[in-house]
């Protein structure tokens, strides 16, 4: 099961795309468990907030065993600066574990046409897909259609897909299968 | 430290020089330090710990890989071959980022030397290794889709350099995939400026010699033609060595064929091997077919066999290379017998 807590409002026909889409990628039941509070005094780097602290000091949501709980925020995130620069940040998730975060602070603006608003629901269900997928232990894929694809990759489609590459899917599902529950 | 297992049991491992952190003593494996055990990833030492196995006492080194607790067990004696170092250093997750951010060279295309380097690579090559991996495989996939199996060889490679370098680094695997990621995919604009490289891994030299797969494919090669290829070379080198024989080759002959002519150099040395074969007519070009009916049919005869069998013999062992002039001959034989029934 895959659990939707928000940090802040969203819309909920974002959120009936964002679970279809999750269940689809999955095949996993996939239901917003609310709002939760954001936590009191976030770290912040240049305004953003880090995406791993933010992660840990979030407020818990019940599950069981093996659920995935996707945080989601409207701020922008930033990662620690690496050997080489700070790399982009859409969500940060914690590798084979069971909670991950995505920001949609650098998603296309969702405006009010139908079609900003699905450029919009398709990337927001492309990053929640890409870090569930590495909660599921899948790595960055080097197919550039797959959602596991780098986020800030110069190859990326205009209108990313969101159904995941051959080798990322059977990977996952043989994880979903030998999950405990 | 050893390399890779030798592919043939006359062949002797090659000694490599080892990789830096390398650990060839079992008494380095204090318990709480964490090293790396080729293949496995990171874990950490619990102890030793004496088992009876089928009636021997045997020390070993307990280990738990950190990603899963998974337990690892190594004997004592055999911790210098295991191939354990301790986790990267910091100079050498620098030098990773360097070679991951540098220009990549042109992928390894022959899938088999790809493959066989690559495990190699996995298995002796250090943090460094696993970095040429993932750079080599990822740039191949820029060319074209990655063969399953070497797919898998890319998440494999992918999965124990994220999990070391976020232990080197203390940080998430998830920051620390993200960090590999943006070297190796940098967004639009980004341009890193950073020394060159560190030197590459080291991998055993391998005699092509043993290659019976190689062999077949020598033979669908001369299947496509590629053998008379060969033949023109060797005719090319053999005109030349013809006419050196003709000018100077007649002192030589009158000397003998010692050997110490062709020890003197190369140069005499072909015309004293191939002088026999210029003797001989000269095989026809590839163009001879074409000129065939021009010529006496006891010619083309005995031209065809010469060049058609070791194009034939290596494709479909069963069949001896010699049925198919037979073959040629009976068919050519056939319609006469059969006017002469009529």
């Amino acid at each position: 099961m895959i659990r939707i807590a928000l940090l802040e409002e969203l819309d909920p026909s974002d959120l009936t795309f964002l679970t279809r889409s999750l269940y689809r990628a999955f095949g996993l039941g996939t239901e917003v468990a609310g709002l939760r509070p954001s936590p009191p005094h976030p770290e912040r780097r240049d305004g953003r907030l880090d995406a791993v602290a933010l992660l840990r000091t979030s407020a818990p949501v019940r599950a069981f065993a093996d659920d995935k709980i996707l945080y989601l925020t409207t701020a922008p995130l930033s990662l620690p600066p690496g050997p080489l620069g700070e790399p982009p940040c859409w969500g940060f998730a914690e590798h084979g574990k069971d909670r991950a975060l995505v920001s949609t602070a650098r998603l296309p603006a969702r405006g009010l046409s139908e079609a900003s608003v699905e450029a919009f629901q398709r990337r927001l269900a492309r990053e929640a897909i890409h870090v569930i997928g590495h909660l599921w232990d899948l790595h960055h894929c080097v197919d550039a259609r797959c959602p596991m694809h780098p986020s800030w990759s110069p190859h990326l489609p205009a209108s990313p897909e969101m159904d995941l590459c051959a080798f990322c899917r059977e990977k996952s599902e043989r994880k979903i299968r030998l999950a405990k529950t | 430290m050893r390399g890779p297992s030798s592919r043939h049991p006359d062949e002797p491992r090659e000694q490599l020089p080892p990789v830096e952190g390398f650990i060839s003593d079992a008494d380095d494996l204090a318990p709480g330090i964490r090293v790396v055990y080729p293949n496995q990833g990171v874990c950490s030492v619990e102890g030793i710990e004496e088992k009876d196995i089928a009636g021997q006492k045997l020390q070993l080194v307990r280990m738990r890989r950190e990603e899963d607790g998974a337990v690892v067990l190594v004997p004592r004696a055999k911790v210098p071959t295991v191939g354990l170092r301790r986790v990267a250093t910091g100079d050498q997750i620098q030098g990773v980022f360097h070679y991951l951010a540098a220009q990549s060279d042109d992928p390894e295309l022959d899938w088999k030397v790809r493959h066989r380097d690559n495990a190699d690579r996995l298995v002796g090559g250090g943090v460094l290794g696993l970095a040429e991996v993932v750079k080599g495989l990822h740039s191949l996939s820029r060319l074209r889709p990655l063969p399953n199996k070497e797919r898998e060889q890319y998440d494999n490679a992918r999965h124990l350099l994220v999990h070391e370098v976020a232990v080197a680094l203390g940080t998430a695997p998830g920051v620390a995939e993200d960090y590999i990621d943006y070297v190796l995919v940098p967004p639009t604009g980004v341009k890193f400026d950073v020394p060159p490289p560190p030197a590459p891994v080291m991998l055993p030299s391998r005699p092509r010699r043993h290659r019976p797969v190689a062999e077949e494919d020598e033979g669908d090669l001369a299947d496509l033609g590629l053998s008379d290829l060969g033949l023109d070379l060797e005719l090319d080198g053999a005109v030349p060595a013809a006419g050196e024989a003709a000018e100077g080759g007649g002192g030589e002959a009158a000397g003998g064929r010692g050997a110490a002519p062709a020890e003197e150099g190369g140069g005499p040395a072909a015309p004293a091997g191939e002088g026999v074969a210029a003797d001989e007519p000269p095989p026809k070009p590839r163009t001879a077919p074409a000129r065939g009916p021009r010529e006496k049919p006891a010619r083309k005869a005995a031209a065809k066999p010469a060049r058609k069998p070791p194009a034939a013999a290596p494709k479909k062992a069963g069949k001896p290379a010699r049925e198919k002039p037979a073959r040629k001959a009976a068919a050519k034989v056939s319609p006469k017998r059969g006017g002469k029934k009529k």
